[in-house]
């Protein structure tokens, strides 16, 4: 029942959005074919010149408490090209705080694009439902970071931290020094637990799935490449990935066919993560050239 | 938010929390003699040697000890999340205020105060400072003018734990055998709404994992009935851990019960957050109880009292000899003219204690070896 009113609650104010704001909350974007290699497309490529960027009005979560009050971006601008096998989209929004370094108590920048597995019935717009499941390509600007100055450790966060010595990480031979790496972390509990966000990734985009609010699960499978760019208050990500892959839930992309499409960004220096973040109001719609 | 209605018997009422009152089949909990911690740190350690010598978990002390009134780790603790929550009254045993479930703003589930970065960096600042300078000619009296005391905490294991109420995944939950609170490590995404939440500041971030991370109670030992390594490990003999009951199934022979519901001596750490912490202080006689009612509740005055008779208290003075004596977790307890004795849960002893050491006094000469006896070392 709750969810039902929810349910009509968005589909009212994204109407009242789309009839009376500036902006319309139900965007079409469209992916533009393009004959280059979209596998290798990069953040200031050629081809981004003149295609058509949507405006894409982004609100607080309301859903799920904890709702932040206020949220840091208000708008992302989205393109997308693709070249029958490839599909990219580019997201630029302003933030003027960059927050990809790993401390204590900062939060990531960070940016999410979902998309439903079926769009038949199509699932709720925000996280799907039980049974309707979403796939979701969740970037982390800690992760860019990562992959740009070597993956980032408590040295990175603290250079001037001291400690004596780890668990058999001795210096002198014959007291743990022959542990393998496994054993060793042992003592790196997110680690020995194989949690998704504790262990080395080949790309920065993690691929996810959820059947509503609070279940999001890590994909065991990579197939998004990303690269992201902070610049003058500005992040602009690219993500890549192949329009067909063979795991049936994710998402696949067929030309001239409408995919429907949400997004959400997280502005790390307002401490933003989890819900608290700026969501795309309703489904939009991305259709395939 | 809309909130349930759950007892919690620390503030004499019914309560708010975001999920129905589910209470576990015992209740995990900790007591601590506030006047006779030296602030050694020795339960610090042997915490972080036990469960946080790992990358990552450096700043981390799952137990730690702060010095009262200014210290605390993370820095402010309490005075940041009090001050958000404003004054609040007790009438008698009931407290009338608001609990920071009760607090909360709208859209969020509890009243938060959330540390910087620099706050987790200083594990012990203002260890040893006193609560004002020491003017000429002061003298010593009780209260003492110029006061501090030390305050070892852990995780408290909440009955109604913030974690557990903010986490937006559920990857933290309350085990029913037992009431350990613990954060799932495969399941943690690392938003800290639980470090947010937590007002006692007790789950943590690792940056090398980058999700959180708390106390697990010491579950492994409590499994194989041994107390934590924190109590095992205290020298000061200040701690006691066990299980306690409600208090309408208070059973006098359960040394964790006697001390907190059939005496009062033992009281929970700001029970006016309305958590339900299930760790127990028995407050230090020589604070200004002002302050001390503030953290403890408005039982300090006779939990006080109570403490300066121990001397003619034999049940209690028996029990409190009984706090590090044995690695094994007691069941109950009994105290005769002489002796304290701890059972496990089949009634076999587990200790035998005498409630006053024997003191022998040797000769000044000794006889056999011709020589005088000194005590200097």
């Amino acid at each position: 029942m709750r969810k039902k009113i929810f349910l009509v609650l968005v589909i009212v104010l994204a109407f009242v959005q789309g009839a009376y704001g500036k902006d319309k909350a139900f965007v079409e974007i469209t992916s533009f074919h393009k004959d280059v290699d979209i596998s290798k497309v990069g953040i200031s490529d050629e081809v981004w010149k003149g295609v058509a960027a949507y405006k894409q009005p982004l609100q607080r979560q309301f859903l799920v408490e904890p709702k932040p009050k206020e949220v840091g971006v208000k708008e992302v601008q989205v393109q997308s090209v693709n070249d029958g096998k490839y599909i990219a989209f580019r997201l630029t929004w302003k933030d003027d705080t960059k927050d990809d370094l790993v401390r204590i108590a900062n939060f990531s920048d960070a940016a999410a694009i979902q998309f439903p597995v079926a769009s038949e019935p199509l699932p709720e717009y925000f996280m799907g439902e039980p049974k309707k499941p979403v796939h979701i390509l969740y970037w982390r600007a800690w992760r860019s970071k990562d992959q740009t100055d070597g993956v980032q450790t408590v040295n990175t966060a603290y250079p001037n931290m001291t400690i004596d010595m780890y668990t058999f990480d001795y210096k002198v031979s014959g007291v743990g020094t022959e542990k393998t790496q496994v054993q060793k972390d042992m003592f790196i509990p997110g680690r020995a637990a194989a949690n998704p966000l504790s262990v080395a990734h080949k790309e920065i985009v993690e691929e996810a799935s959820a059947e509503g609010p609070s279940t999001l699960k890590t994909k065991p499978v990579e197939n998004t490449s990303a690269d992201a760019q902070w610049q003058n208050g500005t992040w602009t990500l690219v993500m890549r990935r192949p329009m067909t892959v063979t795991d049936k839930e994710s998402v696949q992309f067929k030309a001239g066919e409408k995919k429907p499409v949400a997004f959400s960004i997280w502005e790390g220096h307002r401490l933003e993560s989890g819900g608290r973040k700026a969501v795309s109001p309703a489904w939009a719609e991305v259709l395939v050239k | 938010m809309q909130m349930r209605k759950v007892f919690n018997w620390q503030l004499g009422r019914n309560a708010s929390y975001v999920y129905p009152q589910v209470r576990p089949k015992k209740q995990w909990a900790m007591v601590f003699d506030l006047n006779k911690c030296i602030a050694c740190q020795t339960c610090s350690l042997a915490c972080k040697t036990t469960w946080t010598s790992g990358k990552g978990q450096e700043y981390m002390f799952w137990n730690n000890v702060e010095t009262k009134p200014y210290g605390g780790y993370p820095v402010g603790w309490d005075m940041g999340i009090l001050a958000k929550l404003g004054v609040q009254e007790w009438q008698g045993e009931k407290y009338t205020g608001k609990t920071l479930y009760e607090a909360s703003e709208k859209d969020e589930k509890i009243l938060q105060h959330i540390p910087v970065d620099e706050d987790w960096s200083h594990p012990n600042i203002g260890e040893d400072e006193i609560a004002g300078s020491v003017n000429k000619g002061d003298w010593l009296t009780l209260p003492h003018r110029i006061w501090m005391y030390y305050l070892p905490r852990t995780c408290a294991h909440c009955t109604y734990p913030a974690c557990v109420a903010a986490c937006p995944r559920k990857a933290i939950y309350k085990r029913p055998e037992d009431g350990i609170v613990l954060i799932d490590q495969s399941r943690c995404r690392g938003y800290r709404e639980c470090v947010r939440a937590c007002p006692y500041k007790k789950p943590m971030f690792n940056v090398e994992t980058r999700i959180s991370e708390k106390c697990i109670g010491c579950y492994p030992k409590m499994e194989q009935g041994q107390m934590s390594q924190c109590v095992t490990n205290c020298i000061g003999r200040i701690r006691l851990h066990g299980y306690l009951s409600t208090p309408d199934k208070a059973n006098k022979d359960n040394p964790i019960d006697y001390l907190v519901h059939v005496r009062k001596l033992a009281l929970p750490l700001y029970p006016q957050f309305g958590t339900e912490p299930n760790i127990y202080f028995i407050p230090p006689i020589h604070a200004p109880l002002s302050y001390m009612e503030q953290m403890f509740g408005p039982g300090v005055g006779n939990a006080v009292k109570m403490y300066k008779n121990i001397p003619n208290d034999q049940a209690l003075k028996g029990l409190l000899v009984l706090f590090g004596s044995m690695e094994k977790t007691l069941s109950s307890f009994k105290v005769d003219e002489k002796l304290a004795y701890g059972y496990d849960d089949k009634g076999n002893e587990i200790v035998k204690v005498p409630v006053t050491e024997p003191m022998y006094v040797r000769e000044f000469f000794d006889q056999k070896l011709k020589v005088y006896r000194q005590n200097t070392p």
